[in-house]
């Protein structure tokens, strides 16, 4: 693609770095800012380096904050002596949505997988170990990707916490809510025969 | 009963345009070298399975300068007629359906319409490494056995992340709890896995050599072992035992994946000893058990795909392996040869009804 402008080139260069986006998308997001107002593209900008520069990670759990500890982690209406384990912030902002969950969290930042160079000295778990063992944690609840590496992971955490009194529970796993039994897909189904519930807890 | 009553090929392989319809059970097809009587066969296989028998992209099944291919065939199955399309589009796209309803996911359809291949090349599968054989038993155990595919994949995954720790561990330190973590989940799903092989090869290897018998009319002294280091020992301690050794060969040296299906002759490795005909009729051995075992499976006989199956055989082990194909299994079973007149001969003998083909 032949641009006009070099100024312009690299705006678009800069737009193709973020995922998702191709050259045609950035140049239309890039022809789009340049109809806009100059005050309001620069605002624009600050805003988008400010959100960089001033945004920190709580340091209890890792999860996105504006002080040094989260709103979850400083909200004494919520038992704080459940953690739930996930991967990333946006597992956060799902479980946050369902309204159901009452405890803390802890985001790993990824889940272990050697074969992409992750090991768990790379995740937050040496942190979620201490935190468990400082705050007597009763309950340690993993809401993980239903994969290998997901079960790697919850396996090699509760090796590394299986000193502590803390009980360990995993999200269930199987048909969807809503779904179609025909239309499950034949492992799920399988799994949820093999872990079938008795009917009393499944109406409470 | 499974039978294919017609077939059309457009811009397949050398065909063109070309339409063939089989009146009874046994077709015999033959012609020259290079007449297309394999391909012919192959895309009888890849309505079966959605792919060719020999592994190439499908880009290459298309006839040369042309763009774009079709395989149509007519079935009979338990008495219905069946429908299914292969179509490669243009933009190598491929669609494959069942009486005019696509398939999503092409999986789905293996195993549907049972068939058995077996070609010249197949004789690796005597005489190549044991990677060949362990494919040979996952490929009939995916498809008669549920849940097998999934711990096959889930096993591989787990030994290529231990691996790769294993390689890490090297340049860094080592966090034996995280080896630890992948030793148990490898070793739950070994475990499952040789349960699997081992009760399924309980029962066939004894119809591998039944069928061998069948077709030399004495054993040759032929002995079939499952060799497994789980036999001995639980993969968990196998791990455990190897670890220092496979911390310095930077990969897993025990497990499912070095299983052997061992091919011995009067003590010996069947591979150096055997004569072009033994190996043939071993191979023959291997692949009428894999046919049977998936007829006791899916309650009706495969089709039965036999390419090039007289070379190298005496008169005696081909008459044998004739009658018991044609006349005893009541499959349908397509057979090529590059001699019409041969073929004749032997199909008369045998005293069966067939139609020939010859391109």
């Amino acid at each position: 693609m032949q641009l006009p402008s070099s100024l312009l080139e690299n705006a678009v260069a800069e737009f193709t770095r973020l995922p998702g986006i191709g050259k045609k998308t950035a140049l239309r997001l890039v022809l789009h800012l340049l109809k806009q107002d100059v005050g309001d593209v620069q605002h624009f900008g600050e805003t988008i380096a400010k959100l960089r520069r001033d945004i920190k990670f709580c340091q209890r759990c890792h999860n996105i904050s504006d002080g040094d500890i989260c709103s979850t982690c400083a909200n004494s209406m919520r038992n704080q002596r459940m953690i739930c384990v996930v991967e990333n912030i946006r597992d956060v902002i799902a479980i946050e949505s369902t309204q159901q969950y009452n405890g803390t969290y802890h985001v790993l930042g990824g889940i272990i997988s050697p074969l992409d160079g992750v090991g768990p000295e790379q995740l937050a778990i040496g942190s979620l170990v201490q935190r468990i063992e400082k705050e007597e944690t009763e309950e340690l609840l993993f809401a993980l990707s239903p994969n290998i590496q997901g079960d790697t992971t919850i396996y090699y955490i509760q090796k590394k916490t299986a000193h502590l009194s803390c009980r360990i529970t995993t999200i269930a796993r199987g048909i969807a809510f809503g779904g179609e039994l025909e239309y499950a897909d034949e492992m799920t189904l399988a799994r949820s025969i093999a872990n079938r519930l008795p009917v009393q807890q499944y109406v409470k | 009963m499974l039978q294919l009553r017609s077939i059309s090929l457009v811009q397949f392989r050398n065909y063109v345009e070309q339409d063939f319809s089989f009146s009874g059970r046994v077709t015999a097809i033959c012609g020259a070298n290079g007449a297309g009587k394999t391909n012919f066969l192959d895309a009888i296989y890849y309505l079966s399975f959605t792919k060719s028998y020999f592994s190439r992209p499908d880009s290459q099944s298309v006839h040369h300068g042309l763009q774009g291919m079709r395989i149509e065939g007519n079935y009979l199955l338990n008495g219905e007629e069946q429908k299914l399309t292969c179509i490669l589009r243009e933009t190598n796209r491929k669609e494959f359906a069942l009486n005019g309803e696509d398939y999503k996911k092409f999986s789905e359809h293996i195993g549907k319409f049972p068939c058995v291949m077996i070609a010249p090349d197949d004789v690796e599968l005597v005489t190549g490494s044991s990677e060949e054989r362990r494919r040979f038993i996952d490929t009939i155990l995916s498809q008669s056995q549920p849940g097998y595919l999934s711990w096959l994949i889930d096993y591989n995954k787990i030994l290529q992340q231990r691996n790769s720790l294993l390689k890490a561990a090297a340049e860094h330190h080592l966090d034996e709890s995280l080896l630890d973590t992948f030793d148990e989940q490898l070793s739950e799903k070994g475990q499952l896995l040789f349960a699997a092989r081992k009760e399924f090869l309980d029962t066939f290897i004894p119809l591998v050599n039944e069928s061998y018998k069948n077709i030399a009319e004495k054993d040759d002294d032929i002995f079939i072992r499952y060799d497994s280091q789980l036999t001995q020992d639980q993969m968990r301690e196998l791990l455990l035992t190897n670890r220092q050794r496979d911390l310095y060969l930077q990969r897993t040296g025990c497990g499912i994946h070095k299983d052997e299906l061992e091919l011995l002759m009067a003590g010996l490795l069947f591979k150096n000893l055997a004569s072009q005909g033994q190996r043939k009729s071993l191979l023959f051995a291997l692949k009428l058990a894999e046919f049977e075992t998936l007829r006791q499976k899916k309650g009706l006989a495969p089709i039965l795909l036999l390419d090039d199956v007289f070379e190298k055989l005496d008169a005696q082990r081909m008459h044998n392996l004739l009658s018991k194909v044609c006349v005893k299994e009541k499959a349908q079973v397509f057979i090529t040869d590059t001699h019409a007149e041969r073929l004749r001969q032997q199909l008369d003998k045998i005293g069966v009804e067939y139609q020939l083909i010859e391109l």
